[in-house]
């Protein structure tokens, strides 16, 4: 479970998070949706810890700080080869090795596997860094927009490794996501973000076909769901 | 320039005394003070992109200008210090190659750090943020971190290199140019074009170019990251 309570954090003096309350539940899988700057990477990062709030706390109940893996916007690209990259956080030998190799074929690289990471296009490297936090069970996952630069094809393949991934290893999945259609399809639960705060929270259904707030349903009004 | 070429070719054949005591003088200032200040400037170069601490800022704004300090500047402060009347004179460096590589070393050092710190300035934060949500120990990041520095290192030490091959007014003032002591080959060019001797000068030049050369293809082949 996470549990956030008076949480602010200020970039310089513009305040760019600003939550109260919020409860997570374990069990669930969480889309923080919004416009640009509605503070979902911002929330996302102080999660994982990368981020230290100027006040309030967020904690992470229940699972131990090793079981949780974060994806970020722009995750980097070790000059390592695709194998090399997916194994860093498996250490060595042959399991490692076949697990590495295992995610790469959820994510659709096993053929890229000897390539050097950094030389990947935008979306193979984002993919790359799916299958670098999904080759060991973890359960947490803190996700800051997943499929920001893939297409189609490779959404629909992050999106389908993802759902596996979660429902294989009971994960807890808390996740940004532009699309209003994406966060309908992989979240139970929807929390939507304006302007650093929690607009309004809910079943996935009913936050994105009927928000209540204003923001949101000005913010949902630019998809078809 | 043809006759300068042949001169330059048939210099090196011959195996004049001089010429090989100045080449070796200078492989040693330049190698020595470049790997010094690679050791001394790389790790501080890391310490400020990487490190917050109270006065960094400060501190890179110092060694942001003093990686401009005109090398004569350099020479004059070196000359002063090692002067039978300034107060490093007990050292004895004054005119000897190790005088010469610490001047080289004041003026090459703040150039490495200024190079290691832009560079890991914009790769520290994504890679500790990415190693962060894989959970990698600091250890781990550290080494990644290196690892992801290497071309860098490599093509800031090669730099470096060639700064201290073509310096000339820092190792003219300290060294003093003595034949078959402190002689390098950019003195030892000056040396001969007041004599009036140019060819011999640009013989030296051509060679100096050409070991420069070598430095550069080396670091173009070096950055050139493997597929």
């Amino acid at each position: 479970m996470i549990e956030i309570a008076g949480l602010k954090k200020f970039y310089g003096k513009r305040l760019v998070l600003d939550v109260p309350k919020l409860t997570l539940e374990t069990d669930r899988r969480y889309a923080l949706i919004g416009p640009n700057g509605s503070g979902k990477s911002t929330l996302l990062r102080i999660l994982a810890g990368v981020l230290v709030p100027d006040e309030g706390a967020a904690a992470i109940r229940g699972i131990p700080a090793g079981e949780v893996g974060y994806l970020p916007q722009k995750p980097y690209a070790y000059d390592l080869s695709v194998l090399q990259n997916v194994m860093l956080s498996l250490g060595g030998g042959k399991e490692a090795r076949e697990r590495a190799l295992d995610a790469l074929e959820r994510v659709g690289l096993t053929s890229l596997s000897s390539a050097r990471g950094s030389r990947l296009s935008g979306g193979e490297q984002q993919r790359m860094a799916l299958a670098r936090l999904i080759a060991r069970p973890r359960r947490l996952l803190l996700l800051d927009e997943p499929t920001a630069s893939v297409d189609i094809r490779a959404n629909e393949r992050i999106e389908r490794a993802l759902t596996d991934y979660v429902s294989e290893n009971g994960c807890m999945l808390v996740f940004s996501s532009h699309e209003p259609g994406q966060a309908l399809r992989l979240a139970t639960d929807v929390v939507a973000l304006s302007e650093g705060r929690v607009a309004e929270t809910g079943g996935a259904g009913e936050v994105l076909r009927a928000p209540r707030e204003a923001s949101t349903q000005v913010f949902l009004q630019r998809w078809r769901i | 320039m043809r006759t300068a070429l042949q001169l330059a070719i048939d210099l090196l054949l011959s195996g004049s005394a001089e010429l090989k005591d100045i080449v070796s003088v200078t492989l040693r200032m330049t190698l020595t003070s470049s790997v010094a200040a690679l050791l001394l400037g790389a790790p501080l170069g890391v310490l400020y992109a990487s490190a917050r601490f109270p006065g960094r800022k400060a501190l890179i704004v110092i060694n942001r200008t003093l990686m401009g300090l005109p090398p004569v500047v350099c020479g004059l402060i070196c000359y002063m210090l090692f002067s039978g009347v300034g107060p490093l004179r007990h050292l004895k460096l004054l005119f000897t190659v190790e005088g010469m590589i610490v001047a080289q070393v004041i003026l090459l050092t703040p150039i490495v750090t200024g190079s290691m710190e832009t560079y890991l300035s914009g790769v520290v934060g994504p890679i500790r943020e990415t190693a962060r949500g894989l959970r990698l120990s600091r250890g781990r990041t550290f080494l990644l971190t290196l690892n992801e520095s290497k071309y860098q290192v490599v093509s800031t030490y090669l730099f470096a290199f060639g700064r201290a091959m073509a310096e000339v007014g820092a190792v003219a003032m300290v060294g003093g140019a003595i034949a078959y002591k402190t002689n390098v080959m950019t003195t030892a060019i000056m040396m001969y074009t007041n004599r009036g001797d140019f060819t011999l000068g640009l013989a030296l030049g051509i060679l100096l170019l050409a070991i420069s050369l070598v430095v550069n293809v080396l670091a173009h082949l070096l950055q050139r990251s493997p597929a």
